[in-house]
């Protein structure tokens, strides 16, 4: 153990998170731009047959690993923080698309008639009544897109991404542990407090009566 | 497309090799986690406060990047580079859905089932034993899938810490700047996970006991 190391990586850190969590936010929030009005439009009665088959290719490609999405957009898009983020929105993508087509689908037909019964127009029934009961369900797939991503963007530092995955790196060329703890530690860390953080507002959203069994 | 064709048929004896190494790193990581995961999954069924707090600490685990936790291992002494740190990694990151899909399995089963073995005359034990585990095995089996299906992708990434299996193409692709390699690990490392997750889906709808298949594809 060598402290001066331990002092070296930790001044390193500010930097390598605020890239890390820049990373995280900025592919979260597109992916939630693209995959939520998909996963809108796909359960429309219009498209159902089409919504059936994207979730089954969906979850083949929930399959498919991290780090082959990484390496395989760095021959497309090249080095850096641009195609690691590109990366991590292909990754982002398909949980929180795949939560809102099931968490549409899971909304009570009963439900949606009583709705329609009442005289709401269709647009009011996905904003007032589907949305806010299926909202749960999509949080849950915005959570586990997010540990994903922070996870995964660790790796982003193999093609030059930056992040806390630099540390590590760092630490495991040069055998330098002090390095990796504090990069791994650092990325368990701001995982953990994504996971919680984003539990505790799936808690809060949760209309009472409609909690998840867990 | 040619060039990655050509590459792959060159060094189809590396490839294969890396191939070897690669299934028998998640083979012995999902026998461990079966001997280790299921009995703790069926322990907590049977204790609550157990059981949140195993849950707790499963979840928390598998928030935690894996290259962050393969290398954490790397700098303990007893682990080092290699296969034990990578089988470790990969064994904690099966708890989560092992344990939860045998825990959650077993609470799912029907009380009135229950309560008509009961009724029988049958001991807790035996209740357990003879229906809710054959009742829970559907959802047990789902577990070991996910744990498969994920421990192909997440095995890649041991690579980093000295493994030489199919994610060793992508690292080294990635440092030798050389497209076709990094190409075919990534593509063989997700054709045998869409592979290895197909033919499992296939097996656990198989293993749906005729009574509840009704249920299920609602």
């Amino acid at each position: 153990m060598n402290w001066e190391r331990y002092l070296d990586a930790l001044s390193r850190v500010p930097h390598e998170l605020a890239i890390h969590i820049i990373m995280v936010l900025i592919s979260l929030a597109v992916a939630i731009a693209v995959s939520l009005p998909i996963g809108v439009i796909l359960t429309r009665p219009r498209f159902r047959k089409l919504g059936a088959l994207v979730m089954n290719i969906l979850n083949i490609f929930q399959a498919f690993p991290g780090m082959a999405i990484i390496a395989l957009t760095m021959p497309v898009l090249g080095l850096g923080l641009k195609p690691a983020i590109g990366a991590l929105v292909v990754q982002a993508l398909l949980p929180i698309a795949r939560n809102t087509i099931a968490g549409l689908y899971g909304v009570d037909p009963n439900i949606k008639e009583a709705a329609q019964g009442m005289g709401m127009s269709e647009k009011k029934v996905l904003f007032e009544v589907e949305l806010p009961l299926a909202m749960p369900v999509i949080l849950a797939g915005i959570r586990t897109s997010a540990v994903y991503v922070v996870s995964v963007g660790t790796l982003a530092a193999y093609i030059d991404g930056g992040g806390l995955g630099n540390l590590i790196i760092t630490g495991l060329n040069m055998l330098w542990a002090e390095f990796i703890i504090v990069g791994a530690g650092f990325g368990a860390l701001l995982a953990i407090f994504f996971d919680r953080g984003l539990s505790y507002v799936e808690y809060k959203l949760t209309p009472p009566g409609f909690s998840i069994i867990k | 497309m040619s060039n990655l064709l050509k590459y792959m048929i060159e060094n189809a004896s590396m490839i294969l090799n890396y191939a070897n190494t690669h299934f028998s790193l998640i083979f012995s990581a999902v026998v461990i986690s079966l001997l280790v995961w299921v009995p703790l999954g069926i322990l907590i069924s049977r204790n609550e406060r157990l059981a949140s707090i195993v849950i707790g600490i499963a979840n928390t685990i598998f928030c935690i990047p894996s290259l962050a936790l393969f290398s954490v291992f790397v700098t303990i002494p007893f682990l080092g580079l290699g296969r034990s740190s990578s089988l470790l990694a990969l064994v904690l990151y099966a708890m989560m859905p092992m344990v939860i899909n045998v825990y959650q399995g077993i609470k799912v089963v029907d009380k009135s089932v229950i309560e008509a073995a009961k009724g029988m005359g049958m001991s807790s034990r035996r209740i357990l034993r003879e229906i809710q585990i054959p009742l829970a095995a559907p959802v047990m089996f789902a577990g070991i899938r996910i744990t498969v299906v994920m421990a192909t992708g997440i095995a890649a990434i041991a690579a980093y810490i000295g493994e030489r299996n199919l994610g060793r193409l992508i690292t080294e692709g990635i440092t030798r700047n050389h497209v076709e390699m990094i190409l075919s690990g990534a593509i063989l490392i997700a054709l045998i996970a869409i592979l290895f997750d197909t033919v499992l889906g296939a097996v656990e709808r198989m293993l749906v006991p005729k009574g509840l298949k009704v249920r299920r594809s609602n």
